[in-house]
């Protein structure tokens, strides 16, 4: 068997006012994309980008973002993401840049990162904690969250991380 | 003198080969364009060329590096040299340069080669009559 | 396949060092392999006037013909044969007619007709061949090749025979030849018969002042990088100037470091059917020239072989429209050594042409076109 092989991204989406993130959609971050690879890689960037090139996944809390790309010209679309300066949504610009994560071949691949990124993440900012009552507060609220089903946990260990902050 | 000599032969003669290392390929092209009377000058056709990059390629593409050798402007024939990694890119925005200032053009290619004494030796110029 | 179009062509190119004081040396062996020339190029550095001897070997190029179309049986007839073929000194080549687009023809002094025919003309021919490399490119093309001193194609033979019958009834080719004096009366029953006219190469002298040359110049192979020194010949060859600077908008294209000027340097070139027992006698004389004048290091002797002929080195094919350009240029120096470097493609065939990619890249870009023009 045969299959058609892509490579997953995954970025995460910086801004300076992390309530703006709220506003972003699939839509819109993959409009940005086209755009900034037409402009960076000109029309056949633009070709390469029309093909199976898709937003597969957004969270619009922790501003992580899966992008699908084709396996053949992955490094021509992802030599063009750090020329996103900002993106146009509900028309408004919300400045960002968008930095890579992880390549992976598969989302279950980039999945697995991502659970053991954001542990690392909690690992390093959970000394920083001020006092005693605050750990507290983050380990009772990580134990809410975690629901039995596996699937969703990743996202719930980077909601914990929001809060955190 | 002669016992000098024999002793020198072996170390006289070398052989290098060397296999798709040319740095640079050269280009050949003349622009057709559908009035005739139309002039342009070598810096404006170096300027043409990079919007054709740009459109096909993006700002990559008109980043790269090319030198227009070569330009006469009566037959609007040009030499150019791009470095060989660099020549489909330029081959291909050149066969999509389609108009210039609002007239149809056409970019011929009449030689490429990665030698540019190639390029000045061709026998299809030879006119016996 | 990377996304990123970058394919370049084919380049080979060797690059041989050996001495004239050498018995070993190959170079007139290889000259002579070299049988049709279309233009010699000569650069003398730091020369005002070329002298007399020098001159004169330049000016005596042998002359050639001009047939116009001649039927190509009349190659076979028996008088011509006998006189030209078997004799070893005939040159021949059609004229004006594109390799890749329609049937060549030549005959190189070893008795070798060879020709490059589309697939119709080759299955009227019906006389064996193999492949041609252009394949690739051209729809079918096909390399016919005829040793014309072997027995069985001697007038009468079998082989003979069958390539004239197809030749006068089935493939009726024309073409324009050119053709080189085989000394003799040879021709003139030939030529009595067609329309001909007899041409000189023609020769054309350019003096360059204030010329940018490269400075340490010597036999050794490591003294300048082939590919830029054959860049700068080139240069000079087709009067571009390298006096630029890095940061010019049009060209970059400089001269090899370290260079020096020459204030009077001469370019000569001859253009026509040039015959490798002539390049040779220039040679000799370029060796001569050298040896009298002391200031000189170095000269440069280009030599171009002809696009459109079906074999270049000796009886092997060059892939024309692949860059396969056939070409070599000769550096002669002061103490009797030299250098040789030789442009050849004897294995043209296979590998992806730029072209190809051309084509793949831009059809991702139709697509797109295609795409915007439903959606709009």
């Amino acid at each position: 068997m045969v299959r058609v092989k892509s490579r997953y991204l995954l970025c995460e989406v910086n801004v300076s006012d992390r309530t703006r993130l709220l506003l972003l959609d699939d839509r819109a971050v993959a409009e940005t994309v086209k755009a900034t690879v037409a402009r960076i890689h000109g029309d056949y960037g633009a070709a390469m980008c029309s093909i199976r090139f898709s937003v597969k996944y957004l969270n619009t809390h922790t501003g992580i973002v899966f992008l699908r790309f084709p396996k053949r010209c992955y490094k021509l679309l992802w030599s063009a993401l750090p020329f996103i300066t900002c993106i146009e949504t509900r028309g408004q610009k919300i400045p960002c840049f968008l930095n890579c994560l992880h390549v992976g071949g598969t989302i279950r691949t980039c999945q697995k990162f991502l659970i053991r990124y954001n542990t690392q993440q909690l690992h390093r900012m959970l000394p920083k904690c001020k006092n005693e009552e605050e750990k507290q507060q983050v380990r009772k609220a990580i134990l809410n969250c975690i629901l039995p089903g596996g699937n969703k946990q990743d996202e719930d260990i980077l909601e914990s991380d929001d809060e955190e902050e | 003198m002669k016992s000098d000599n024999k002793k020198d032969e072996p170390a006289v003669f070398k052989r290098v080969v060397s296999k798709n290392a040319s740095p640079y390929n050269y280009m050949k092209v003349s622009l057709v364009l559908e009035d005739e009377s139309t002039r342009l000058t070598a810096i404006e056709l170096k300027q043409f060329i990079i919007t054709g990059l740009k459109s096909l390629y993006g700002e990559v593409g008109a980043a790269l590096s090319f030198d227009l050798l070569k330009y006469d402007e009566d037959t609007l024939t040009a030499f150019l040299r791009v470095s060989s990694r660099g020549l489909v890119k330029l081959w291909s925005s050149l066969t999509l340069l389609g108009f210039y200032q609002n007239q149809a053009c056409a970019f011929r290619v009449l030689q490429v080669s990665p030698f540019l004494l190639a390029l000045t030796g061709n026998s299809r110029d030879l006119q016996l009559d | 396949m990377s996304a990123e179009p970058q394919r370049t062509l084919r380049s080979l190119l060797v690059s041989e060092r050996s001495s004239f004081l050498d018995d070993k040396n190959r170079l007139s062996a290889q000259v002579q392999q070299h049988h049709l020339n279309y233009k010699v190029s000569v650069l003398l550095p730091e020369c005002s006037s070329a002298p007399s001897h020098l001159e004169a070997a330049l000016n005596s190029f042998s002359t050639f013909y001009l047939i116009r179309k001649l039927p190509l049986y009349e190659l076979l007839d028996k008088h011509f044969l006998e006189t030209a073929v078997y004799q070893g000194s005939v040159y021949g080549l059609s004229y004006r007619s594109r390799i890749d687009q329609e049937n060549c023809v030549c005959l190189t002094p070893n008795g070798r007709l060879s020709l490059s025919l589309d697939k119709d003309s080759y299955e009227l021919l019906g006389f064996e061949g193999k492949p041609s490399c252009l394949t690739v490119y051209v729809s079918v093309s096909l390399l016919v090749s005829v040793d014309l001193t072997d027995s069985c194609m001697a007038p009468g033979g079998r082989g003979y025979q069958r390539l004239l019958k197809g030749l006068t009834s089935r493939l009726r080719l024309q073409v324009d030849f050119l053709l080189s004096h085989p000394g003799g009366g040879a021709l003139q029953s030939l030529l009595s018969r067609y329309d001909w006219s007899e041409h000189s190469p023609e020769v054309s002298v350019r003096s360059l002042s204030h010329l940018s040359c490269p400075a340490l110049l010597t036999s050794d192979l490591q003294s300048c990088d082939p590919h830029s020194l054959l860049e700068w010949l080139g240069a000079v060859d087709a009067d571009v100037s390298c006096e630029n600077s890095s940061s010019s908008f049009l060209s970059t294209l400089v001269c090899p470091e370290p260079s020096r000027t020459a204030s009077q340097s001469l370019s000569v070139t001859v253009c026509g059917l040039l015959l490798p027992k002539d390049v040779l006698r220039l040679v000799q004389e370029l060796r001569c020239y050298l040896e009298q004048s002391l200031q000189v290091s170095w000269v440069a002797l280009t030599v171009h072989g002809f696009t459109d002929s079906p074999v270049s080195w000796g009886d092997s094919e060059h892939g024309v429209v692949t860059g396969g350009e056939n070409f070599y240029t000769l550096l002669l120096f002061q103490d009797q050594t030299y250098q040789l470097h030789l442009r050849n493609s004897q294995r043209p065939c296979g590998g992806l042409d730029p072209r190809v990619e051309t084509v793949t890249s831009l059809m991702s870009f139709l697509m797109l076109r295609f795409k915007r023009l439903f959606s709009s």
